[in-house]
């Protein structure tokens, strides 16, 4: 009686870090799609027919990330489906292969770290909702953490505010974060900031060592929630997720006393899932 | 947007404009005389989410129910087999139904989740009326509804419920176990909320006694978990029997769909091409739920659930749709009070001015989302986010008589003079705002809260209760009378008695809440 769908086609896998994004066109409403169903089987393996256990998920929107990949890279094997108001299946589409960027948490040695690379705000200071206690402990818009000294429970806020946040005064906060290097890097290193969401309003958050500039680093736009919820990895979470990983050059750092800063110049908060100095292997 | 004050009672044209096959699945939907279905399935237990009646006019009212013997398998399905099943209707004067005066037939198709719409036709004006359907050997609940009196004709009184905000996971709908048993009920309003978005977990699960399974601890995104959301609210006995009660009709907030959106716009980041798909099962899944006319029917990511309808002389309906045409939040000041920004829309704004101008009603009511009056400046997802379209609509109910506006969202009694110019406390005032609770969100609740001061600053604030219920209006050529009624508890359990927490009089042609 009701058409079975069209079959889904365009499906293309972006790499990202930890992450690999997929996308297709949309079908329209016409008719009204319930869902998208997304099957995966790891690695560059074929799929015959999608399998209920490889279900990865479902999602009324034409894209769909497959997040919470292991940050050395992964590599899956992907087909979609769409599923109408009556609950009638299209056909799959065709198999799309893609791989996630290794992150340099996994292929760098840690110098130092703030937090775990979880997914969770929750090991941080007033998390997972307390963030109207920032504006009142750091009344210079300041936070400092001092590697070794410091513990991200007492010390690191979950939230960096922005001008955007009226609550937190409406001005641009900064972080400056101490950290002891034995001595003088002779390679590059990395910084890995990794973010449990940001704001609708997005942003820049500019990155320097030891009084040098190193990067405006774009925001992207968030959910706007991780002020209130601290776990992306619950299913269904509205939370978004974004990993920044940036190249720190040698020259910028020195034996001893090393300052990062972080300022939030523009746009709203970010949810701090972790940060880390990496050295490369 | 209609462009007529009366909305045709089932429109052809709409239905040529869509494809055949959706026409073909709405007609079916509504009237299957001609039409032949397999035998039903031998499961037991299809009425199990109730039945309903809406759209009311003088001669008829919508009929709804939908088949769902398991109301929450995952699928948003209900446990129906993907064919079509034949239902049957019937509609009496008596609750015996020895007087039978009207019936007819359905086709429940799995496109429209096995829901029904038929609308009966061609009844007595001002009457009461029983309903039932049948599938196979088994027969619904009754329903009841009044059909509306006769056009022009002078009704010595007419009343109705006012509810909102149905977060059944905060607490037990024991506000409409009190609103179910009110003894003069000739309509319910639903002012929004009727469904929540947010996944169900032990955070704020406040129901005692309330378990659900793993597919309700996400927030709501596909059709199949709009479908089974509804199915969730709707399997409580109280918001049943409300509905079995009387014709209801509804209008939207923003939980419907998410959180504070706004028009095409998400509030969460998501982009505006992929949240249309979003608004479309979410305003699909309202239709399937609700006994809405055909007009409501999305077409994609749009539709209209505007809708006005006359008791006799006495008073005029305009249901509103703050949602779907509103501007976004605004980023500043000097945006927000732009003179161009709206929360209805051009069409809208036309269309409920045409109403209240063409009106010879004695009572001119108002149903919306959120709430009219001025409170502070940093409200903006209510009036207060868009103020010239306020001073144009406050200018347009100016020109009607009595304008009373209902509205829900804030979970607080609130009863209020609207001010005839925000902007001039010498103004006087031009109509009321009767603001419901909610029948559960926010739990149990307090009758003074942190809000409180936002509100009662104000000397056209009258009432502010921050605990749960609803609200009960009596209207008369004379008088408003509004009873605003609150339970002590819901998250225990359903037990608490009623209580009255405020009553006003509002005489006709004097825009007051005078304590009753």
């Amino acid at each position: 009686m009701t058409p079975r769908p069209s079959r889904v086609v365009g499906l293309d896998a972006e790499p990202a870090l930890a992450t690999i994004s997929l996308t297709w066109d949309s079908l329209g409403f016409d008719p009204l799609i319930d869902h998208y169903r997304v099957y995966a089987v790891p690695g560059e393996s074929a799929l015959a027919e999608p399998e209920e256990s490889s279900l990865l998920g479902k999602t009324v929107y034409p894209r769909f990330t497959h997040a919470g990949l292991d940050p050395e890279g992964e590599t899956w094997t992907y087909t979609v489906l769409a599923v109408t108001d009556a609950g009638e299946r299209g056909e799959p589409s065709e198999q799309v292969v893609g791989a996630s960027r290794p992150s340099v948490t996994a292929t760098g040695t840690a110098l130092a770290t703030i937090g775990d690379f979880d997914g969770r705000t929750l090991e941080h200071h007033l998390a997972p909702a307390s963030y109207a206690q920032i504006p009142t402990e750091h009344p210079d818009r300041v936070v400092e953490y001092v590697d070794g000294t410091d513990e991200p429970g007492t010390a690191w806020p979950y939230l960096l505010p922005g001008p955007g946040d009226a609550w937190a005064g409406g001005t641009a906060y900064r972080a400056r974060w101490t950290l002891a290097l034995e001595a003088v890097p002779t390679e590059d290193h990395d910084l890995a900031l990794w973010l449990v969401d940001t704001t609708r309003l997005g942003g820049v958050l500019r990155v320097g060592a030891n009084g040098e500039h190193i990067a405006d680093l774009e925001l992207p736009a968030g959910a706007t929630r991780g002020s209130r919820e601290g776990d992306a990895t619950v299913p269904g979470s509205p939370l978004r997720r974004a990993f920044l990983e940036l190249r720190v050059p040698a020259a910028l750092l020195q034996a001893g006393q090393n300052v990062i800063e972080l300022e939030l110049a523009e746009g709203g908060w970010v949810a701090w899932d972790a940060l880390g100095l990496f050295a490369r292997e | 947007m209609p462009t007529t004050a009366a909305r045709a009672p089932f429109s052809r044209r709409r239905l040529l404009q869509l494809s055949g096959a959706s026409a073909a699945v709405i007609a079916l939907g509504i009237d299957a005389r001609a039409a032949h279905a397999a035998p039903p399935p031998e499961a037991e237990g299809m009425f199990s989410l109730g039945v309903a009646s809406g759209a009311p006019r003088p001669d008829g009212a919508v009929l709804w129910t939908r088949l769902a013997p398991e109301p929450l398998a995952d699928d948003g399905h209900g446990g129906m087999p993907a064919q079509e099943v034949m239902v049957r209707w019937e509609v009496a004067t008596d609750e015996g139904f020895r007087g039978i005066v009207a019936h007819g037939r359905a086709l429940a198709q799995p496109a429209l989740a096995h829901a029904v719409h038929p609308r009966v036709e061609g009844l007595e004006p001002g009457t009461e009326h029983y309903y039932r359907f049948r599938v196979g050997r088994e027969l619904s609940p009754v329903g009841r509804f009044r059909t509306l009196p006769a056009a022009g004709a002078q009704a010595e009184s007419f009343s109705f419920g006012l509810v909102s905000c149905q977060a059944w996971y905060h607490g037990h709908f024991t506000a409409h176990r009190h609103l179910a048993a009110e003894e003069d009920l000739d309509l319910v309003v639903f002012v929004g909320d009727y469904i929540y978005e947010y996944g169900i977990t032990e955070t704020n699960l406040r129901r005692q006694g309330a378990e659900v399974g793993a597919a309700h601890r996400v927030e709501i995104e596909t059709l199949e978990q709009y479908r089974l959301r509804y199915a969730l609210f709707k399997s409580d006995p109280h918001l049943q029997a409300v509905h079995a009660r009387a014709a209801a009709v509804a209008v939207w907030d923003d939980h419907e769909v998410q959180n504070d959106y706004a028009g095409p716009l998400s509030d969460t980041g998501i982009g505006e091409e992929d949240f249309a798909h979003r608004i479309a099962v979410a305003y699909r899944a309202f239709y399937e739920n609700m006994p809405l006319d055909v007009a409501a029917l999305p077409e994609g990511p749009e539709t209209d659930i505007t809708a006005g309808f006359d008791v006799g002389a006495l008073a005029r309906f305009s249901l509103l749709d703050s949602r779907q045409f509103r501007d976004p939040e605004p980023a500043d000041a000097v945006e927000q009070h732009r003179e161009d920004r709206t929360i209805l829309g051009a069409a809208q704004e036309e269309w409920v001015g045409e109403r209240l101008a063409g009106s010879e009603a004695i009572w001119n009511v108002l149903a919306n989302g959120v709430v009219l009056v001025p409170i502070t400046e940093d409200r903006t997802d209510m009036w207060d986010g868009f103020p010239a379209a306020r001073r144009r609509l406050l200018a347009q109910m100016a020109e009607a008589s009595n304008p009373v506006m209902l509205t829900g969202d804030i979970h607080r009694h609130v009863a209020a003079e609207i001010p005839a110019d925000p902007d001039d406390p010498e103004a006087g005032r031009l109509g009321v705002e009767l603001v419901c609770t909610s029948v559960a969100s926010d739990g149990d609740g307090a009758v003074t809260d942190g809000y409180t001061e936002d509100w009662i600053q104000h000397d056209y604030v009258k009432l502010y209760d921050g605990r749960r219920g609803y609200v009960h209006v009596r209207l008369t050529p004379d008088e408003m009378v509004s009873s605003f009624h609150i339970v002590e508890w819901i998250e225990a359990d359903d037990t608490a008695p009623k209580q009255l927490t405020a009553r006003f009089t509002t005489p006709a042609g004097e825009p007051r809440l005078i304590p009753a």
